[in-house]
């Protein structure tokens, strides 16, 4: 099967042709001219950016013309089976770190052998590593990140000023972050946290924002990664209540007790509370970057403190990844070096710093570095963007962080105790593990 | 056509052979419908069927038969669909007796009330009508606002009035319901308003002149004459509501998410969350057939009640 030429990609060619300057350095791709069908999410304000990355690569690449197809990810996640099931999936998908081990371990999506990585020129070191090892199942890479977000902690440089707090420095460790949620806690009537008669349930301002719902959760799922703990064990059934989970799980939760955080609070209070300048640290996701610079608050953004032990770092972190889905036998072989290519090129820094106009964290160091971003409020987590963890790596996601989700809210609510809560959890959780390993016998 | 041509085979052409021909014309006319039919009706659900039956991804080449196994799982004490279904079917049902009532009641009262010659009547009809334009989203995340646990109108109202410690509805087992079932009587209460409006323009004013000269006061005339005259009106008004609070989906999807502890996720959500949040499609699909079965009970009930009526039994 030849590749129809239309005269649209002729006349791109035509004008690749003259503008370029001779042969692309990065270019690796040298075979006869194909057409790639690539399939992403990305359909809100980062659309135009990804539409403009794919021309330039078009306009620089005069033998692979790439046609981009935007549409939500619910519906790829929906077709995706289907397409590669009847030989029809696009070349190249971008898959998100919550969906991307199911779909491996269902065979949707080709390993990335060694040797064509190397081929391509890419190069894993380049990137954060738990961001790439995100596609990896069972030693072998399957796709190649883009685009990065991480759960961060903004806080309020006033409030923490009036706190007789240093802004500069935002906590680090456990000591730290309980002593500035101390320092910022006074109630109604002016006592502060621990002094004789202060009454939690009168807060006028607080520490440190807790919420109920999912993304509340992924304060607890990093503080049980900080302390050693772990979602899964390594038959990949729910781990999350071993006692490293539960001690920092507690540890959250007790903020509570101590008045530092409020109880039964959801995110859209929290974040009016932030907004408003009542709560000094608000851990989320870092999409609400805009919203604060909007509203000209003196705030920063840090990683998340070791609040659940002194294991290592852990912070989680959304991604999306360039996959090349499973063909049929008779697929152009091409066809698969130049999506290799258009995967290579599009992860290059280049295409990643012009990404990063989207709200996406860098990728890969080289990035980071970029004197764009020194004064960049999200760069107060790029010491520490090697320690994102994303939910991958197991092919339920869905039936561990399900349960999980459902933990923390009972355990933040005060429903059940700590261990009651996670223990229900992995119970349900490794209940649904068992039916869904039924489908990959 | 048919009208003018009847008559006439009739009567010019009395049949020579008594052979009966099986008549192909009413077919032809049913064909159009029947093959959307057979394609966007009987086919889903005999493949539906065929999924529900077999271990089914598209993506693993052997399909195995299990038989009832996902069906069994609804029955088998300890499965999570045993836990979970039921749970979810529980709370569409309650529901439904919750909010069906209130929509009754409430699009009655109102329709009363705007039925009257009352100054601004069509513009209050409108305002009453107009929620229903929004979709479930707008209207949940509204509704979700209003009740926060901390930052909520209704939490600052108690606040200001009777100085009362804020209620955390959106957390609460039971309380969750109020902001659901209150956010869902707000919202599809002028469809319902309308229908009244409607029914009640045709009740004769004759009644109510006779009833008022035999000396009937307001509410005898309510009772016995608005009311049995509405009764056609208000079954239907009832089947409908009945059935479209059974589907129950997005505004406890956006208001509450489901919880706290599942006490609020609707029996449709949980179908959706184990087939494409858990990626069991087959038990998705029995899940499916089980809860389409019970509403096929449901409503055959209703239906015998709504012929009875149109019986006039």
């Amino acid at each position: 099967m030849t590749a129809p030429l239309s005269r649209l990609a002729l006349l791109t060619a035509a004008v690749a042709l003259a503008t370029s300057p001779g042969p692309a350095s990065a270019q690796s791709y040298s075979g006869s001219k194909v057409n790639l069908t690539f399939l992403h999410g990305f359909t809100g304000p980062d659309r135009p950016v990804m539409e403009g990355l794919i021309k330039k690569y078009n306009d620089t690449h005069p033998n692979v013309q790439v046609r981009g197809q935007a549409q939500p990810w619910g519906t790829t996640w929906q077709q995706l089976p289907a397409l590669v099931a009847s030989g029809k999936a696009p070349d190249v998908v971008v898959i998100n770190e919550d969906q991307i081990t199911g779909f491996v371990a269902r065979g949707a999506v080709s390993p990335l052998a060694p040797a064509e990585l190397k081929a391509a020129g890419i190069n894993k070191s380049n990137f954060f590593g738990p961001l790439f090892a995100t596609a990896d199942y069972k030693d072998q890479a399957y796709g190649v990140p883009i685009s990065s977000v991480a759960y961060v902690m903004f806080y309020n440089k006033d409030l923490m000023k009036k706190a007789g707090l240093d802004p500069s420095k935002p906590p680090k460790t456990r000591e730290e972050f309980l002593k500035a949620a101390q320092a910022c806690t006074v109630d109604k009537s002016g006592k502060k946290a621990g002094e004789a008669g202060f009454d939690p349930k009168q807060l006028d301002t607080w520490g440190v924002s807790l919420y109920n719902n999912w993304v509340g959760a992924r304060a607890a799922y990093a503080a049980i990664l900080q302390n050693g703990g772990q979602m899964v064990d390594k038959n990949q059934n729910a781990a999350f209540n071993s006692p490293q989970a539960v001690s920092a799980v507690q540890f959250l939760v007790d903020l509570v007790k101590q008045g530092v955080a409020r109880p039964n609070s959801t995110e859209e209070a929290e974040l009016a509370a932030f907004s408003q300048g009542k709560v000094c640290m608000f851990p989320s996701g870092q999409w609400y970057l805009d919203r604060f610079e909007g509203q000209k608050m003196n705030f920063g953004v840090t990683f998340l403190p070791r609040v659940g032990g002194t294991a290592k770092d852990a912070a989680w972190g959304g991604s999306s990844h360039l996959t090349l889905p499973k063909q049929p036998s008779g697929y152009d072989a091409n066809k698969r070096k130049a999506a290799l290519d258009f995967v290579a090129w599009m992860s290059l820094p280049a295409q990643n710093l012009t990404w990063t106009s989207t709200g996406s964290l860098p990728t890969q160091a080289a990035v980071a570095k970029n004197s764009q971003f020194e004064k960049a409020a999200i760069s107060g987590i790029f010491d520490r963007l090697n320690s994102v963890y994303a939910t991958s790596g197991y092919p339920w996601v869905g039936q561990v962080m399900g349960p999980f989700d459902q933990a923390w809210e009972a355990a933040y609510l005060g429903k059940k105790t700590v261990p009651q809560a996670l223990n229900d959890g992995v119970k349900e959780s490794n209940k649904q593990i068992e039916q869904a390993r039924k489908n990959f016998q | 056509m048919t009208i003018t041509q009847a008559p006439a085979r009739t009567t010019t052409a009395p049949a020579p052979t008594p052979r009966r021909r099986v008549p192909l014309e009413p077919y032809l006319y049913l064909l159009p419908h029947a093959l959307l039919f057979f394609v966007f009706t009987v086919y889903p659900i005999g493949y539906g069927l065929y999924i529900s039956l077999h271990r089914w991804d598209l993506l693993n080449p052997v399909k195995a038969f299990v038989g009832s196994e996902f069906y069994r799982n609804l029955f088998t004490p300890g499965t999570p669909q045993a836990d979970f279904f039921w749970k979810t079917l529980w709370n569409t049902t309650f529901f439904t007796i919750v909010s069906v009532p209130l929509l009754l009641a409430a699009a009655l009262g109102l329709a009363l009330l705007l039925f009257r010659p009352i100054f601004g009547r069509t513009f209050f009809r409108a305002v009453f009508f107009m929620p229903g334009i929004l979709t479930v989203s707008v209207m949940g995340i509204l509704w979700r606002w209003m009740f926060d646990n901390q930052i909520g109108l209704v939490n600052a109202a108690r606040e200001v009035l009777v100085n009362a410690p804020p209620i955390p509805w959106l957390s609460t087992e039971g309380l969750a319901w109020v902001p659901i079932v209150i956010g869902t009587v707000w919202w599809t209460l002028g469809f319902n308003m309308t229908l009244y409006l409607a029914a009640l323009g045709n009740v004769p004013l004759s009644l109510y002149e006779a009833a008022s000269l035999d000396g009937a006061t307001p509410w005898q005339q309510f009772r016995f004459i608005t009311v049995p005259m509405l009764a056609p009106v208000t079954l239907f008004v009832f089947v409908t509501t009945a059935l479209s609070s059974f589907q129950l989906f997005g505004q406890s999807l956006v208001i509450t998410g489901g919880g706290p502890s599942r006490s609020t996720q609707s029996v449709i959500q949980y179908i959706t969350e184990e087939g494409f949040t858990n990626a069991q499609y087959s038990s998705a699909a029995a899940m499916g057939f089980a809860f389409g079965l019970i509403m096929l009970i449901f409503t055959a009930g209703q239906f015998g009640l709504m012929a009875r009526d149109v019986k006039g039994d």
